[in-house]
């Protein structure tokens, strides 16, 4: 037992400069799709990694339909890399009839917004991009 | 012109889009229903329904983005589009540096026109591979063969019964079927796409189907129409676990069901 106690001891000491650099990570992420979800036509997005998961939609009944549109493209984007060797996938963009999602994976972080058709990704994507 | 033709003639179309567009290494065609229509040459039948798989979960729930129009998956080597015209999806993978315009432009007006041609030459070819398959008379299949095998007929020959049209094949996706009192040697499928088998045939009920994976696994088992509202007209085959053994597969998967008629 105690040897065990020890060894997570250990874990923890080295574990603590990581788990800080990603909990900044991910309020960076956050802080950014604040700012993106206050563009015009952005209706919310969907922020997952490992130990949490954030919904933020402005119509709250579509929670479920978009949750699973959005592991779906991201799970599809994986098996079609691995089948037809795409290589690291940057982005993913299912366009709708009224709206588009784009979802991406930043380090552990698994995202998907949704906007009207209009808006620009590109814009969206540069801003995931900053620190 | 047969459904082969067909599939021949938009496999043609699509190997002269790569020859067009080099750049394109490989496109295929889907129903909305996950059928796959035709691929080029360069592309599998296995890997084709991978991807129709791999999208299934997203056309699921495209109803809540008004249907989906299109899909691009973005990767650092390669690219995926994935485009809704008329009632199919066309999916092209091109390199990175491939000029997508050029490409979009080619598949956008080349795709539709040889849709129209093809069903304008021979609307049957569509709905006769689809579970959307209609009433056809039982003679007209004989009359196909006197035209294109015209020695066959002329021999007197005395046939016993009129020559049973082909069963319509229809590709389904495989979902669980558990409970206690589900009997393991029985599949579930839509009573919508039993009853057109049934119209089709005019033989009473089916009972009977014959199932084939795509890796050529087949099996012929007993068939229920569904009873859970949730998987009917979603194109799928409810198979027990033991059935999915015997044949290698697992749900998501698709498989070629056709009627037993006898």
């Amino acid at each position: 037992m105690v040897k065990k106690k020890r060894s997570f001891e250990e874990l923890a000491s080295v574990a603590e400069p990581v788990a800080l650099k990603e909990t900044s990570s991910v309020s960076n992420l956050r802080t950014n799709l604040e700012e993106i979800k206050a563009y015009e036509g952005v209706i919310g997005y969907i922020l997952r990694n490992s130990t949490s998961a954030s919904i933020e939609l402005k119509d709250p009944t579509k929670v479920i339909d978009y949750a699973i549109l959005s592991s779906s493209a991201l799970d599809a984007s994986e098996e079609l890399s691995e089948l037809f060797s795409l290589g690291e996938v940057k982005d993913i963009i299912v366009e709708g009839k009224n709206v588009k999602v784009l979802s991406l994976t930043v380090e552990e972080n698994k995202i998907s917004i949704f906007m009207d058709k209009d808006v620009d990704c590109e814009r969206i994507l540069r801003k995931l991009s900053q620190p | 012109m047969d459904s082969e033709a067909y599939t021949f003639a938009l496999k043609n179309t699509l190997n002269e889009i790569r020859n067009v567009c080099p750049d394109i290494t490989n496109t295929f065609m889907f129903r909305e229903n996950c059928e796959i229509i035709a691929g080029d040459e360069n592309t599998s039948k296995k890997a084709m329904t991978r991807v129709v798989n791999a999208f299934a979960g997203i056309l699921e729930k495209a109803a809540s983005i008004g249907g989906v129009e299109s899909i691009t998956i973005e990767g650092s080597n390669r690219r995926v589009n994935v485009s809704h015209i008329s009632d199919t999806y066309f999916v092209t993978i091109a390199s990175g540096k491939a000029d997508m315009n050029h490409a979009n432009t080619v598949t956008r007006i080349l795709i539709p026109t040889v849709l129209k041609l093809l069903e304008k030459i021979c609307p049957t070819p569509l709905k006769n591979s689809s579970h959307l398959t209609k009433k056809r008379p039982v003679a007209e299949p004989s009359e196909e063969i006197a035209m294109e095998e015209p020695k066959e007929t002329e021999e007197p020959e005395i046939k016993p019964e009129p020559l049973l049209p082909e069963p319509p094949v229809t590709q389904l996706l495989v979902e669980n079927l558990g409970g206690l009192l589900v009997a393991s040697d029985t599949v579930r499928v839509d009573g919508q796409i039993l009853s057109q088998w049934e119209d089709f045939h005019e033989r009473g009920k089916i009972e009977e189907v014959e199932i084939e994976t795509f890796d050529g696994k087949t099996t012929r088992c007993k068939v229920k129409p569904i009873k859970e509202s949730k998987y009917e007209r979603k194109g799928t085959i409810q198979m027990p676990e033991k059935i999915q053994l015997a044949l290698e597969i697992r749900k998501g998967e698709l498989v070629r069901v056709k009627p037993i008629i006898e």
